[in-house]
């Protein structure tokens, strides 16, 4: 408040509302020049991001995006990379599969049942495949890249390779549980 | 000759109790719907207890009936004292009164009932909007007649500021109800995607502008003075804030927008002037703070000016967050989430609350003849406030921020460090029950003030008679002190001043708006889509009726973790046939722009019924009643040919076999829901139940391309 208060009543003015009176005082400088900053702000803002080098939103989103997709496929490498001896050597492994059964709980559960028995998805506990051969390998990757048409969702984009592997190892443990309620037999039987 | 008049109070009483019982109604239903934010079973699975349909009654009770109700006693009061001429006419007054209470107790009934437009703060139907606009044009009337019989020659600045209002609500209220109507309670707005989006944030914003802002800025520059007998600090500041927040105002609406599909050159605009826009607002609360210069003394002492003061502050608080959050890369981070809803209240709880309350413990007693009951209690109520307000902000800007960053945050594999929404969602659950309760608290202040308020008219005199006062004569109509080009020749001349105001509004509206009526410009043949189905259409219409898209956006926005997360960022093209459009601007759950055939049927049923039997942490209410409820498949007809008329390009067979269409593509999710869902019930039944129409609906959205291997 740099303002000279022994101005103020010569800069009272005539004005009358109501017994309401005015003071003329100047514009504050610092206010002033913060209004001018914002003005010259905008035609600089406009030139650059619309005439001159700056991205428009689409561009910059197609930059991260293209950044973003290698990075996804390095880790997708990583999850095909996984062999099907890899994952057998885990099936037994308690470790991994309590990872695997918090993961399920959370992701799967929901539509393939508390066991396993198949809700909306199918029914995991029996020998019959709609997709895949039956093999850890084709589990994990109908896990990874999901089959969008029937609603299950590609969990490779959500999920890191590593909880695709332990995911996958505990759905094997269901295998053959016969829980409750289970869903009829869906796609061929492979023994 | 000077003349002795009255002024008429008796219309400024009533707004006065209008207000304290509108406020009650407004901050009742806030805190029981902050309560079901962090309680979902708060809603009893009432359907008109619902979040959906409770907070537009909320929103609409806050703006319309509390701050409106304030805003109409104290235009009243304030400009027959500072035109020195009774309000223009007794009868326009009444109905002024009585129009606009029973508009909002129509609010009442129809909104928590699921007639809803669908439009952010314009929630009510098309008979409600024709009755707003009737009784705003008879309060332009009995206004601009105050002022065209005023004995004071010059216009203060408070009056610049209610024309300002008067004129542009008129104006945002007609531009954006546009709509033929279906039947009595159900409409189509005549503006189709981002035409929608563009004209309802160039009302949103410019309600809180012209509604929020304006007249409280008005009763700021007449009750603070009044309050503190001290001259206005600077009249050259009221002059320069005025204009430049009138002209630039206008224009900052898209920034409500940024990142969306709204065309690029919109975006930079709705950035650029809302920048602009923080000195212009800060000119109101330096002149308002600087005024109390030599009476700061008062702070200590009175309870009204530590109201006032407060809500200076926090008007200059919101007015540099707003600009802030305008900023492209901080909405990136602080759009759709709680940062927002903090910015909003501390808007309205601590400006527009604490001037109206300040207000009325000034006008009350003054009016009533008394004086008021108890400083202490009224003291009571501002501390209380304070805290109320203070824990409501920082708890909702943590939880904003938070969930923001948790949006967005990335791993070294580039995967979503969260994916999983509800994660983030949990996260800020008991950051919404502190919310709930800082709620109450200001609740509770509040009706300290009510009972303040009952004494204080308890204790006055029965004998209440008008306040009576001199009019002076204007000597010459025609200007006494011409001062050619002077702004105080310029307050002298109502008319042209208030034409200057309307110019003012409509520059940025006209250059904003227009081009975007064309919208066959911004669309691309190659990206177009299809029509939704009859059966879609009933379910959109059942979506809008819930609220959904109080809580769900339908925008994908061109931010990579937004695309990561939600799929595509979304195009001008999906948008085009939605009338309203539905982006949203609050995600309490996941974007829904591509939920279309992300899950089954049967997980849409089960997710209705109960959101926790297949995403356990889920806040969102249960929606039983959606699979006993029948949809109206005869008013389809109507429906489409509606649209056809809007340009939706339905062909006559369409429209004239709607009903046939909607029962056949409804009967088959019924059977799949019945055979592969295990849902329990005949095909028959579950055919006409609301919940298969909605489910039609979200399994269409994002799933309208005619050529799928497009770009889309």
């Amino acid at each position: 408040m740099s303002d000279d208060k022994k101005n103020d009543e010569v800069l009272l003015l005539d004005h009358d509302y109501d017994g309401i009176k005015e003071y003329d005082n100047p514009l504050p400088r610092w206010w002033l020049f913060t209004f001018y900053i914002t003005i010259v702000f905008a035609p600089i803002y406009v030139y650059y991001y619309h005439f001159g080098p700056g991205l428009s939103l689409s561009e910059e989103l197609d930059q991260n995006l293209v950044k973003i997709e290698a990075q996804e496929n390095l880790t997708q490498e990583q999850t095909k990379k996984l062999s099907e001896a890899d994952l057998l050597a885990l099936i037994n492994d308690k470790q991994v599969i309590n990872e695997g059964r918090a993961l399920y709980n959370k992701n799967c559960l929901a539509c393939h049942g508390a066991f396993g028995e198949g809700l909306i998805g199918p029914n995991l506990t029996d020998n019959y495949w709609v997709h895949g051969d039956g093999s850890l390998k084709s589990v994990l990757l109908v896990i990874s890249t999901g089959v969008i048409d029937k609603g299950m969702p590609e969990w490779g984009k959500i999920l890191s390779p590593k909880d695709l592997q332990n995911t996958t190892v505990f759905v094997r443990s269901l295998l053959g549980t016969n829980p409750k309620n289970a869903k009829t037999h869906e796609g061929t039987l492979i023994e | 000759m000077e003349t002795k008049q009255t002024y008429n109070d008796k219309i400024v009483k009533a707004f006065l109790l209008a207000t304290i019982g509108w406020a009650f109604v407004a901050l009742l239903l806030g805190v029981i719907i902050a309560y079901q934010m962090a309680y979902w079973q708060a809603n009893f699975d009432l359907e008109w207890l619902t979040f959906g349909r409770l907070r537009p009654l909320h929103t609409n009770a806050a703006i319309f009936a509390f701050a409106g109700n304030i805003v109409f006693a104290g235009i009243y009061h304030s400009t027959q004292r500072l035109l020195k001429a009774r309000l223009f006419s007794d009868v326009l007054s009444k109905v002024h009164f009585w129009g606009w209470q029973l508009m909002i107790l129509l609010a009442a009934v129809t909104l928590p009932l699921g007639f809803s437009t669908g439009k952010e703060y314009a929630e009510l139907e098309w008979p409600l909007d024709i009755l707003i606009a009737v009784v705003w044009v008879v309060f332009a009337i009995n206004f601009f007649g105050t002022i065209a019989i005023r004995r004071v020659k010059h216009l203060y600045v408070a009056i610049w500021f209610y024309i300002a209002t008067v004129l542009t609500v008129a104006i945002l209220h007609i531009v954006n109800s546009i709509a033929l109507p279906v039947s009595l309670l159900k409409s189509y707005p005549v503006y189709a995607g981002i035409q929608d989006a563009l004209v309802q944030w160039w009302y949103g914003h410019n309600a809180v502008a012209f509604f929020l802002t304006t007249p409280f800025l008005g009763l700021m520059y007449y009750y603070l003075p009044k309050s503190v007998g001290r001259p206005i600090y600077s009249y050259r500041l009221s002059i320069i804030h005025f204009w430049a927040l009138v002209f630039i105002y206008i224009w900052a609406g898209p920034h409500h927008l940024l990142y969306t599909a709204l065309p690029n050159w919109l975006q930079t605009l709705g950035m650029v002037f809302s920048l602009m826009l923080w000195a212009p607002s800060w000119g109101g609360m330096i002149n308002g703070l600087l005024t109390l210069r030599g009476a700061w003394d008062k702070l200590r002492t009175s309870p009204i000016v530590k109201f006032y003061v407060a809500a200076l502050t926090f008007y200059g608080m919101t007015t540099f967050e707003g600009p802030l959050l305008s900023i492209k890369s901080v909405s990136a981070l602080g759009h759709y989430t709680d940062w927002i809803v903090a910015h909003v209240h501390a808007g309205t709880l601590g400006w527009n609350g604490f001037m109206a309350f300040g207000v009325i413990y000034y006008l009350v007693p003054k009016i009533w003849k008394t004086k008021l009951y108890s400083d202490k209690l009224a003291t009571l109520h501002f501390w209380t406030g304070i805290f109320g307000i203070l824990i409501y902000y920082i708890s909702m800007w943590a939880a904003g921020i938070t969930q923001g960053l948790m949006w967005r945050a990335v791993d070294g594999n580039g995967q979503l460090v969260y994916p999983d929404f509800v994660e983030t969602v949990t996260k800020i659950v008991p950051l919404y029950q502190v919310r709930a309760f800082a709620g109450l608290i200001y609740l509770i202040g509040f009706l300290f003030l009510v009972y303040n308020i009952y004494k204080t008219i308890k204790s006055a005199p029965s004998d209440q008679p008008e306040e009576v006062f001199s009019a002076p004569v204007i000597k010459n109509k025609k200007g006494i002190e011409f001062i050619p080009k002077s702004h105080r020749h310029f307050e002298g001349l109502a008319t042209s001043f208030t034409i200057l105001v309307l110019i003012s509004v409509l520059v940025g509206s006209i250059i904003e708006i227009m081009p975007v009526l064309s919208l066959d410009s911004y669309v691309s043949e190659g990206k177009k889509v299809k029509t939704f189905t009859p059966l879609e259409l009933a379910g959109r219409d059942i979506y809008i009726k819930e609220g959904c898209y109080v809580c769900h956006s339908q925008m994908i926005r061109k931010l990579a973790t937004d695309v990561q997360r939600f799929g595509p960022a979304s195009t001008i093209e999906e948008s085009m046939y939605n009338r309203p459009f539905q982006w949203g601007s609050k995600r309490t759950g996941p974007d829904l722009a591509r939920i279309g055939k992300k899950y089954p049927d049967a997980w849409h049923y089960k997710h209705m019924i109960n959101p926790r039997s297949v995403v356990q942490q889920s806040l969102m209410p249960n929606y039983p009643w959606l699979a006993d409820k029948k949809t109206d498949l005869y008013i389809l007809r109507k429906k489409l040919s509606v649209m056809k008329n809007l340009g939706v390009p339905y062909t006559k067979e369409e429209v004239a076999n709607a009903d046939i269409l909607a029962e056949k593509q409804a009967r088959q999710i019924a059977e799949r829901l019945i055979i592969s869902g295990g849902v329990n019930a005949s095909v028959e039944d579950l055919t006409r139940k609301e919940i298969v129409a909605l489910i039609a609906y979200l399994q269409a959205l994002g799933q309208k391309a005619i050529n799928p291997e497009g770009e889309l």
